[in-house]
């Protein structure tokens, strides 16, 4: 049985609006009118058990929305879900027994107080024996690098401090599925790597499954084997993320230098001339229609190479390749 | 690692023994956090109380010239010193109040409700318990402070019997307070800012609750009214009780008590299970 089931899940809000200015506010005092918007649009997708799931899309494509609806705390229009067996707006209660989630930069530890005092009252929350809680404390701090960090009022704390003690928070009940929405937003590259590297090895001790919503492309490369991208509520790439590298990463980019002039007219046929210099040039092209063979054997025919560097989009430019297309 | 993992928190790392102690555990443990974050700004809180000194000192100056005006010892059946116990036990109530249709508008606003409604508890339940944790501390705070000062001004408290029937009934009228603070909370599932709400509720309190005169200097019109709304059994009941605690009057507060408490508890309640169905929460 998978650890999420989610078939046609559908969610429409109302939104208010208002035209600009004073007339727009009274008119809309007179008259209110309301727009349906479709957060979610039929999402259908499954993840295994300890499974890390990426969850991604650009701003109000509707990741949050899901992951809301996937703890309970929102109902949908229409659809069904099944998060460990239960369909969790109806079973909220029990669900959050099993289940961990952590939203972005909304804080779950009490502001004024040291973490612990807030590990301790998950502890009582989630009715865990004090010896048990009193072990998976000190097994968290250690995972998580946070021993020194616990007893410092959470307020003092910086960001990525914060976010650890956030994830190991959401963890003491040691659920089966974790539910990250944007938990490296804000961090700087060092704090995200070592939030990712965390998220990583509970996955591997513990075979938590995550469900990790991001905007960054990295949080899912370095995480992730799978990969589920949404736009405008609906699913628009759903694979492995290696595949979805060898399927998109076939524009390749190369930069070369030779050690002597290079022909004025230099070109190579099926290849894109970015910038042609006297000792080097920088090209494109994309290996279905061009393959690599040809390109290379008449870069080496062009001079005596003296360098030749070779490079892919990231996966973010790919990403971002995926969501304008499916704007067109 | 693993290994030494596997066995902490299995299905047996559950609190063993009745599931009623667990219950009772998370809700106490929320209740004492509160407590603890409340004494996390120790000069804030004592601030807060002082707040008390100024009040009384105002309406001890207001009503030494009333009386001395009509000339009589007692009106409506109360001493200068009955009003300034009475007021201060109103104030006592009032200040202590945890405001928590705010903190529930503003989680709703902000977002942050979603940590509440997915975890094992009621999110009610948790409010009032963490309501009681910033309200006992502070109605302690105010109450030292407000009877050291009053004392100085007029003579020492009512006896033994004032102070234990109060305690019961300001229990109760924070119960009831709990009540509309939550339905004005849980308006913001809706609307989202409920300021006009708290307001108004305010104002009833301070009109028609007694908070600002003893609902007994009312015209008789007037007093019939208040005594016919809730808000009196707040504020009023308990102050009143007070300074005057016969078992008579313990029993008309305990019944006004319970009866609102039986109605609003129920229209909690049932907006409750119908705001979660139609939450909407900001931020995505």
């Amino acid at each position: 049985m998978p650890a999420i089931s989610v078939r046609d899940l559908r969610k429409t809000f109302q939104m208010k609006r208002k035209a600009a200015g004073l007339r727009g506010s009274l008119r809309a005092l007179w008259r209110p009118d309301y727009q349906s918007v479709e957060a979610v649009r039929g999402l259908s997708f499954e993840m295994e058990d300890g499974e890390l799931l990426g969850f991604i899309g650009p701003n109000g494509a509707g990741k949050s929305t899901t992951i809301k609806i996937l703890t309970g705390i929102l109902h949908p229009s229409s659809g069904e879900a099944a998060v460990l067996g239960h369909v969790p707006w109806e079973q909220r209660q029990a669900l959050a027994f099993q289940i961990g989630s952590v939203f972005g930069q909304r804080p779950q530890l009490w502001y004024h107080l040291p973490a612990v005092d807030t590990f301790y009252l998950f502890g009582k929350i989630y009715e865990l024996d004090d010896s048990s809680l009193k072990r998976r404390i000190s097994f968290l701090a250690e995972a998580f690098e946070i021993e020194e960090l616990l007893e410092t009022p959470v307020r003092k704390l910086s960001l990525g401090q914060r976010m650890r003690c956030e994830v190991a928070a959401s963890l003491l009940h040691k659920p089966r599925v974790l539910l990250l929405d944007e938990p490296s937003i804000g961090l700087d590259v060092v704090a995200k790597q070592r939030l990712r590297m965390t998220i990583q090895r509970m996955n591997e001790l513990e075979g938590v499954g995550v469900l990790l919503t991001s905007h960054d492309a990295g949080d899912i490369e370095t995480l992730c084997r799978r990969v589920i991208i949404i736009n405008h509520g609906e699913i628009v790439y759903r694979d492995k993320v290696s595949a979805l590298k060898r399927r998109y990463l076939t524009v390749k980019t190369v930069d070369v230098r030779y050690n002597e002039q290079l022909a004025p007219d230099f070109s190579l046929p099926g290849v894109e001339m970015v910038k042609v210099g006297r000792y080097g040039a920088k090209m494109r092209f994309d290996t279905r229609v061009t393959p690599v063979e040809p390109v290379i054997s008449g870069l080496a025919a062009a001079g005596s190479l003296a360098d030749v560097t070779v490079s892919e989009p990231s996966l973010e430019e790919v990403i971002s390749a995926i969501y304008e297309r499916t704007e067109a | 690692m693993r290994s030494r993992e596997a066995d902490v928190l299995s299905p047996e790392s559950r609190v063993r023994g009745p599931a009623a102690a667990a219950v009772v555990g998370k809700y106490w443990a929320i209740f004492r956090t509160q407590l603890v974050n409340s004494l996390a700004y120790p000069i804030d809180l004592l601030g807060r109380s002082l707040a008390i000194v100024l009040f009384m000192w105002i309406f001890m100056n207001l009503w030494r010239v009333t009386y001395g005006a009509t000339g009589a010892s007692s009106i409506a059946g109360l001493t200068l010193a009955d009003t300034m116990w009475y007021l201060m036990m109103a104030e006592a109530v009032m200040l202590s109040k945890r405001d928590l249709s705010e903190t529930i508008s503003e989680q709703v606003k902000d977002g942050s409700v979603a940590y509440l409604l997915n975890k094992p508890f009621n999110f009610i339940l948790y409010h009032f318990a963490a309501g009681l944790g910033h309200s006992l501390l502070s109605f302690g705070g105010n109450l030292l402070i407000g009877s050291g000062i009053v004392w100085l001004m007029v003579g020492p408290p009512p006896g033994i019997m004032g102070w234990l029937f109060a305690g019961v009934a300001v229990a109760l009228s924070w119960l009831l307070d709990f009540c509309f603070s939550t339905l004005i909370g849980l308006s913001a599932f809706v609307v989202e800012e409920t300021n006009a709400f708290r307001w108004i509720y305010q104002k009833f309190l301070l009109l028609l609750g007694g908070v600002l005169i003893p609902l007994d200097f009312f015209p008789a019109w007037l007093q019939t009214i208040s005594l016919n709304l809730p808000f009196a059994w707040i504020i009023y009941g308990p102050a009143r009780l007070f300074v005057d605690p016969s078992l008579a009057r313990l029993g008309q507060v305990l019944l006004q008590q319970g009866i609102w408490l039986a109605v609003f508890g129920g229209i909690v309640w049932v907006t409750y299970r119908r705001a979660v169905a139609r939450l909407v929460i900001n931020g995505g």
